[in-house]
C-alpha cells in the first residue's frame, strides 16, 4: 500500500480508474483466445473421432466470432485508451498544482535551503515519470497479478490438474522477487546515490570553472569529477548485472510451467485420464498464459524506480506549510521574547529578547555567525522559532497568515532576484496595481532612473534569465525601487547590500536613506560608522545579545561593542 | 568534427567499442533463435497429438516430454543469452556514457569561460545528464532489442513461407496493414504541428517551472504566489491540452494497430479454415493451421517493439545534436612548443577586445598598453563596466585578444602550454568558489604536492588558521552540504590560502575585499600583504583605501586607460581619480539615521556626478 502511495504521489485513487479499464479490456482480450482454442479443439475433434466429420459451419462461427472480438476488443481498448492517456495528463496536471500550491505555502527557510532545479526537476521530471506509472506501468502490473489469477479458476473448470501444474512455479518467482527486494532496494539506492553525486560534482565543475581552470584541474585532472563518473558507471553495470539474473530467473520459474504441464499431462494423457482435446487446449494456453506477467516482471525494475521518484514528491507534500490565518493587526512594534532558535542541530539564538518599536532603528552587530541574520529571518518568517515567540503589536506572528505578514514587512538583502520580465515589471512586483508614473517614481526615488534610460528599451527591457545582464549594485537598486513601492511599515535591512557596487556606492546609500525614512527599520550592521545613529544598538555574540543601547553608552560599557568599533576604527588608518 | 546526424552519429560515437557492440548483437541474435523453440516444441507436440488423436495412449509419451524439456531449456538458454547480451551491451553504454562525459567535462574545460558565461549551466548540466543517458537507452536497450526483434520476425516469416505461402500470407497481410495505418497517421501533416506545440508546451511548462521555484521567495515576499501559480498553471493546463490533443488524435490509430496486430490469429484462421474445408482430411495442413495459431502471437511482440523505436529516433536525434553542439565548441588551440618566461614583467601591448566573435561588436578595450612590474603592485580602477575585471581575465588567457599582445617576461602567452601560464599566475576570484570537500583539500587545490606543513603555514598566513581549529573536525570539515556553511569573508580567506600556496609568480587580485564582511577585513588585508610579497601583482580595486600605495594606478572608463600613475599624482592631477576619491571619501562617511537628513550627502553625489 505504501508502495502505490508512493508510486502515484500520495494519491492511489487515481489507479482506480486505469486498473478497471485495463482490466476490462484485458478480459476482453480472452475472448479471441478462448475462440481459438475452440477452433483448435474443431480441428482436433474429426482426427480424435474418427467418425465425425469436420464441423466447417461452426469453424466458420467462430471466424465471424474472432472478427466481431476485434471489434469489440477496439470498443473496450478504449476507455482504456483514454484513462492510459488522457487522464494521465489530467492526473500529472493535477498533482503538479497540487505541488506547486504546497510549495508556495512552506517556509522560505525551507525554500531557500533546497536546490531550486531539484524542485523544478520535480514539479516537471518526476511527474512524468508518475504520469507514465500512473497511466501504464501500475495498470499493466496489476492486471498482470490478475490475470494468472482469473485464468487458474478458469482453467481449472477444464482441468484442475493440469491448471494447478501451468502456475505450480508462480509462488517461487514471487517469493524470489519478494525475497531478494533488500538487495533491490539496497542496489537502487547505491545507483541513485551515485548519480547524485556525480550531479552535484558536475554541478561543482561547471560553477568552479573558473577556479578549476586556473589550477589546471580540468577535464580528466579534475579527479573528484572523474571518479564520480567511474562510480556511475561501476554502480549502473552493477545494478543492471545483479538485477538482471533475479528478474530472469522469474521470469524462467513463470514460463517453466508449460513444461511442467506438458509432464503432467503426458502422464495423464497415457493414463486415459485426459481428454486429448483438453490437452491441446492447454498447450496453446500455454504458450500464451505468461505473456502478461513477463513483460510485468520485465518492467518491475522500472516500477521500483518510479516509486522512488514518487517517495520524494511524497516527502516534499509532506513537508509542514507554514500554519496561521489572521491578518496582522495595525501596530507595528516588533518584539522577540525569549526566543531560541537553531539550524539543524546547531544552535544559533539563545534566550534572545528585543523590543523594536514602532518607527523606531534598530541594528544588529556583532562577530560574524553570531545570530544577526537568523533575527531578521525570524520576523519575516522565514523560519518559526523553537522556543519563545516573535510578536507583532503584542500578537504572535505564528498565528498570522504568513503572506499577510510579509506584505508589512520590506526586505533589502545582498541577493536579489530578478524574474524574467521587463524593468517596469520587477518594480511592479513591489505593488500589482501600480501606474507606470508610480513605477517610475520609484525608480527615480531608488536612484535607478538614470541607469534605466540608458538600457535598450529603458523600462521596458527584458531582465532575468536571459536578458539584460545589471550589475549586482543595478540589481540592488531595482529591489530598492521595489521596496519603495511596496511602502511596507517593517523595513529589514543588510547593510553589506550597501557595499555590494562599491563604484555606486553613494547611489545606493541615497536609495537606502529614502527607503527607510519615517519607518520601523531593522539592520544588520558590518560597519558599525554607518549606523552609530540608531535608537538602539543590539550586540550580539554567539547567539545571545551581550549589549544594547545607544552608541555612546555601549563606548562606554567597553565590552564587545567598544572592541569592534576601535578595530574598526584603526584599521581605516 | 564529422557532420552525420541522428542514429549514424550515435553508431559513430559507440563505435569506439565495436567489438562489444558485436558481441551483444550476435549474443541477442541467438537468443531470439532459442526463444522461439518454446513455440517449436509446443508445436511438435501438437504435432504428436494430432497423429495419434484417435489412440491417444498410443501417443509418445517421453517423446512429448522430451520436447517440453525442450521448451524450458530453450527458454533457459535464451534468457541467459539475453542477459549476456545485455550486459555487453550494458557495459558498452556505461563506458561509451563515462567516456563521452569525461571527453564533454574536458572539452568545456578548454572553451573560453564566456561560453558557459552565454550558455546556461543548467542546459549543459541537462547534456551532460539527460541527452547523454538516452545513448545509454539506445545501445543498452534498444539496440539489441531491435536485433532480437529483427531476428524472431526474419526467422519467423521465413519459416511460416516454406510451410504455407497462403497462411503465411495471411500473416503478413495484418501486419503491413497495422502498420500502414500507423505510419498514415503519424506523417500526416497535422500531426508534426500538433507534436511540436506538445514539445514546445513542455519546455515552456519547464521553464516556468524552473521560474516559479526559483523566484518563489520573491514572490512570497511581494505577497503575489497566486499571481505566479497562475503563470505556472497556464503553461501547465496548455501542456495538459496539448498532450490530450495529441493522445485523442493518435487515439483510433494505435488502437486499431494494437488490434489488429494482436490479433493475427484471427486473420490466419479464415484462410485456414478455407483450405482445410477442401481438404478436411489432410493432418498435414492441420498441423500447420495449428503451428500458425501458436506462432502468430510470436511475430506481433517485436511488432510492437519497433513501433517504439520512432519516439526512441527522436529523442535519439535531439540529444546527439546536443552533444554535437558543445563538441563542436572550438577551443583556444595549445602551442606545439611550449615557452616559459624567465622574468615575470606582465605586458600588455595595444591590446583590443571584444566578447563577440562579430567585428561590429563593440570593444570592451580598446588600446590598452601598460606593464607591471616584478616586485609591484598595479592597481586597475574605474567605474563600473570600465573594463578592468576584463583586464585582469586576460592574462590567464580565459580569453584571446583580438589584436595586440600580452607578454610575460618576453614570452607572448599565445605561445604558452595552457598548464604552464597558469602555474605562472595565480588568482583571487571576485567571487570564491570552495569545492564541497575538506578545508584541507580546498587550499591544497592550490599545489596538490604540498606537504601538510606547507598547507597549514599558508592558511596561518592567510588569517584562517585560528577559525578552522574551531570548526567541527579542523582541517577535516566538509565544507558545503553536510558540513558547514563558511561566511563569505572566511571563505575568502582560504582561496587567498589557496593562492598563497601554489605561489606563483604573478597574482591577479579581482576585488578581493567587496565581498568580505568587514567584520574580517582587518584579517584579510594582513592575508594579503603576505601574498604579494614580492611578486608581480595586478589589483582590481573598488575600495580606493586599499591601493593608495601602488606603484602605478591605470585608471580606466569605457575600455581605455584615461590616467596612469601613483596616488598622489593622480590626485593633483584632478582628473577622474580624483573624484572618484573625493566620492569613495564620502561614501565612507555614511551612516543611516532618521535624526539627521543628509543634506551634505546629496550634495556629494551631485558633485561626483558632474
Amino acid at each position: 500500500m505504501n508502495m502505490l502511495r508512493n508510486i502515484t504521489a500520495d494519491n492511489p485513487h487515481s489507479l482506480i480508474k486505469p486498473v478497471f479499464y485495463t482490466i476490462i479490456s484485458n478480459l476482453v482480450g480472452l475472448i479471441p483466445f478462448v475462440l481459438l482454442v475452440e477452433a483448435a479443439k474443431l480441428i482436433f475433434n474429426p482426427f480424435v473421432h474418427p467418425d465425425t466429420p469436420l464441423d466447417t459451419a461452426r469453424l466458420w462461427w467462430v471466424c465471424g466470432g474472432l472478427a466481431v472480438s476485434l471489434v469489440l476488443l477496439f470498443v473496450s481498448e478504449i476507455p482504456a485508451y483514454r484513462s492510459q492517456y488522457r487522464d494521465a495528463y489530467s492526473a500529472a496536471a493535477d498533482g503538479r498544482s497540487r505541488l506547486a500550491e504546497h510549495l508556495r505555502k512552506l517556509s522560505l527557510g525551507y525554500l531557500n535551503k533546497r536546490d531550486p532545479g531539484d524542485l523544478a526537476n520535480m514539479m516537471v521530471g518526476d511527474f512524468a515519470v508518475i504520469e507514465h506509472s500512473i497511466s501504464h506501468l501500475v495498470p499493466q502490473m496489476i492486471g498482470a497479478a490478475i490475470m494468472p489469477v482469473l485464468a487458474l479458476i478458469g482453467l481449472s473448470f477444464l482441468d484442475w490438474r493440469l491448471a494447478l501444474s501451468l502456475f505450480a512455479a508462480l509462488p517461487v518467482a514471487i517469493l524470489l522477487v519478494l525475497l531478494t527486494s533488500g538487495i533491490q532496494r539496497k542496489l537502487g539506492s547505491q545507483h541513485i546515490r551515485a548519480k547524485i553525486d556525480a550531479s552535484n560534482r558536475l554541478q561543482e565543475y561547471l560553477n568552479g570553472i573558473q577556479v578549476i581552470k586556473a589550477y589546471n584541474l580540468t577535464g580528466e585532472r579534475f579527479v573528484r569529477l572523474e571518479q564520480s563518473f567511474r562510480e556511475l558507471m561501476r554502480q549502473s553495470i552493477r545494478f543492471e548485472g545483479i538485477l538482471g539474473p533475479i528478474v530472469l530467473s522469474a521470469i524462467v520459474c513463470v514460463r517453466a510451467g508449460l513444461t511442467l504441464m506438458v509432464m503432467v499431462g503426458v502422464h495423464l494423457l497415457l493414463d486415459e485420464s485426459l481428454d486429448i482435446i483438453t490437452f491441446v487446449a492447454f498447450l496453446i494456453i500455454g504458450t500464451r498464459i505468461f505473456d502478461p506477467l513477463t513483460t510485468a516482471l520485465a518492467g518491475y525494475a522500472e516500477f521500483r524506480y518510479s516509486e522512488q521518484a514518487g517517495e520524494r514528491i511524497v516527502q516534499l507534500l509532506r513537508e509542514p506549510v507554514m500554519q496561521g490565518e489572521r491578518h496582522p493587526p495595525e501596530g507595528y512594534d516588533v518584539e522577540l521574547k525569549q526566543v531560541t532558535f537553531g539550524y539543524l542541530d546547531q544552535p544559533v539564538l539563545r534566550d534572545v529578547n528585543v523590543s523594536m518599536p514602532a518607527g523606531s532603528f534598530t541594528a544588529l552587530v556583532g562577530p560574524s555567525g553570531s545570530g544577526k541574520s537568523t533575527i531578521l529571518r525570524l520576523i519575516a518568517r522565514f523560519y518559526d522559532p523553537e522556543k519563545g515567540m516573535v510578536t507583532m503589536s503584542g500578537e504572535d506572528i505564528r498565528a498570522m497568515n504568513p503572506e499577510s505578514l510579509l506584505q508589512k514587512v520590506s526586505m533589502v538583502f545582498q541577493d536579489v532576484y530578478l524574474i524574467q520580465d521587463t524593468i517596469a515589471g520587477n518594480i511592479r512586483f513591489g505593488r500589482s496595481d501600480a501606474t507606470r508614473e508610480e513605477i517610475e517614481e520609484a525608480a527615480r526615488l531608488a536612484c535607478c532612473h538614470d541607469f534605466i534610460m540608458k538600457l535598450p528599451n529603458g523600462f521596458d527591457t527584458m531582465v532575468g534569465e536571459g536578458g539584460s545582464t545589471l550589475s549586482g549594485g543595478e540589481k540592488q537598486r531595482i529591489s530598492i525601487a521595489r521596496a519603495i513601492l511596496k511602502n511596507a511599515p517593517i523595513i529589514l535591512l543588510d547593510e553589506a547590500t550597501a557595499s555590494l557596487d562599491p563604484e555606486n556606492e553613494v547611489e545606493i546609500q541615497k536609495a537606502i536613506d529614502r527607503l527607510v525614512r519615517g519607518r520601523t527599520v531593522i539592520v544588520v550592521a558590518h560597519r558599525l560608522k554607518t549606523v552609530q545613529h540608531a535608537d538602539q544598538i543590539v550586540v550580539l555574540d554567539r547567539g545571545r545579545v551581550v549589549e544594547q543601547g545607544r552608541h555612546k553608552e555601549l563606548l562606554s560599557l567597553n565590552g564587545l561593542y567598544a572592541l569592534l568599533w576601535r578595530r574598526q576604527h584603526d584599521e581605516g588608518k | 568534427m564529422t557532420n552525420k546526424t541522428g542514429v549514424s552519429r550515435l553508431l559513430e560515437i559507440a563505435g569506439e567499442k565495436r567489438g562489444l557492440m558485436l558481441v551483444s548483437g550476435l549474443l541477442s541474435s541467438l537468443s531470439a533463435v532459442c526463444m522461439l523453440v518454446p513455440y517449436v516444441s509446443v508445436f511438435f507436440i501438437l504435432k504428436e497429438l494430432l497423429e495419434h488423436a484417435a489412440s491417444p495412449v498410443l501417443t509418445d509419451g517421453a517423446k512429448m516430454i522430451r520436447w517440453g524439456v525442450i521448451a524450458l531449456i530453450g527458454l533457459v538458454s535464451g534468457l541467459v543469452m539475453m542477459y549476456a547480451g545485455g550486459m555487453v551491451s550494458h557495459i558498452a553504454a556505461f563506458r561509451i556514457l563515462y567516456g563521452l562525459r569525461i571527453k564533454l567535462s574536458s572539452h568545456i574545460g578548454k572553451l573560453p569561460l564566456g561560453w558557459l558565461n552565454s550558455n546556461s549551466t543548467g542546459a549543459v548540466k541537462k547534456t551532460l545528464e539527460h541527452n547523454v543517458e538516452k545513448v545509454e537507452m539506445f545501445i543498452a536497450h534498444h539496440l539489441p532489442d531491435l536485433v532480437h526483434a529483427a531476428v524472431t520476425t526474419i526467422l519467423t516469416i521465413v519459416v511460416m513461407f516454406t510451410l504455407n505461402v497462403w497462411l503465411a500470407i495471411a500473416c503478413i497481410v495484418p501486419i503491413v496493414l497495422g502498420f500502414a495505418f500507423q505510419i498514415a497517421l503519424i506523417s500526416g501533416p497535422k500531426t508534426k504541428e500538433n507534436l511540436k506545440q506538445c514539445h514546445d508546451s513542455l519546455e515552456r511548462m519547464n521553464a516556468s517551472a524552473v521560474q516559479y521555484v526559483r523566484g518563489m521567495p520573491v514572490v512570497k515576499v511581494f505577497g503575489q504566489t497566486v499571481q505566479s501559480f497562475r503563470q505556472f498553471y497556464h503553461d501547465m493546463i496548455r501542456y495538459r491540452d496539448n498532450g490530450v490533443k495529441l493522445s485523442d488524435q493518435f487515439q483510433n490509430g494505435s488502437l486499431i494497430f494494437n488490434v489488429i496486430l494482436g490479433s493475427i490469429a484471427a486473420f490466419v484462421l479464415p484462410v485456414g479454415v478455407f483450405f482445410l474445408s477442401r481438404d478436411p482430411g489432410s493432418i498435414a495442413f492441420a498441423t500447420i493451421l495449428l503451428f500458425f495459431l501458436v506462432m502468430a502471437p510470436s511475430i506481433s511482440t517485436p511488432m510492437f517493439k519497433i513501433m517504439f523505436l520512432a519516439e526512441t529516433l527522436r529523442d535519439i536525434k535531439e540529444g546527439v545534436q546536443r552533444i554535437d553542439r558543445i563538441l563542436a565548441q572550438e577551443y583556444i588551440p595549445e602551442p606545439e612548443h611550449s615557452r616559459r618566461p624567465t622574468s615575470f614583467d606582465v605586458s600588455f601591448a595595444h591590446v583590443s577586445f571584444s566578447y563577440g566573435t562579430d567585428p561590429t561588436d563593440t570593444n570592451v578595450l580598446t588600446d590598452i598598453s601598460f606593464t607591471a612590474r616584478q616586485g609591484e603592485v598595479t592597481a586597475l580602477v574605474g567605474p563600473s563596466g570600465a573594463g578592468k575585471s576584463t583586464v585582469a581575465n586576460l592574462v590567464p588567457r580565459f580569453w584571446n585578444v583580438n589584436t595586440g599582445a600580452i607578454r610575460i617576461g618576453d614570452v607572448d602567452i599565445r605561445k604558452m602550454a595552457t598548464s604552464d601560464l597558469m602555474n605562472t599566475v595565480a588568482f583571487v576570484f571576485q567571487e570564491s568558489f570552495l569545492f564541497s570537500d575538506t578545508v584541507y583539500n580546498n587550499i591544497a587545490v592550490g599545489l596538490p604536492e604540498a606537504t601538510s606543513e606547507e598547507v597549514y603555514a599558508a592558511a596561518k598566513a592567510a588569517q584562517c588558521h585560528s577559525f578552522i581549529e574551531k570548526l567541527p573536525l579542523g582541517y577535516d570539515t566538509l565544507i558545503g552540504e553536510g558540513g558547514v556553511y563558511l561566511s563569505g569573508g572566511e571563505e575568502q580567506r582560504i582561496s587567498v590560502a589557496r593562492a598563497i600556496l601554489k605561489n606563483a609568480p604573478i597574482l591577479v587580485l579581482d576585488e578581493a575585499t567587496a565581498f568580505a564582511d568587514p567584520e574580517n577585513e582587518y584579517e584579510m588585508q594582513l592575508a594579503l600583504k603576505v601574498l604579494m610579497k614580492n611578486k608581480t601583482v595586478i589589483v582590481i580595486a573598488h575600495r580606493l583605501s586599499t591601493i593608495r600605495d601602488a606603484q602605478q594606478i591605470l585608471v580606466m572608463e569605457s575600455g581605455r586607460i584615461v590616467e596612469q600613475g601613483r596616488h598622489e599624482s593622480l590626485i593633483s592631477a584632478n582628473g577622474l581619480y580624483s573624484r572618484m576619491w573625493r566620492s569613495y571619501r564620502h561614501a565612507a562617511q555614511w551612516h543611516m539615521g532618521k535624526q539627521e537628513v543628509n543634506a551634505e550627502h546629496e550634495h556629494a553625489t551631485q558633485h561626483y556626478g558632474g
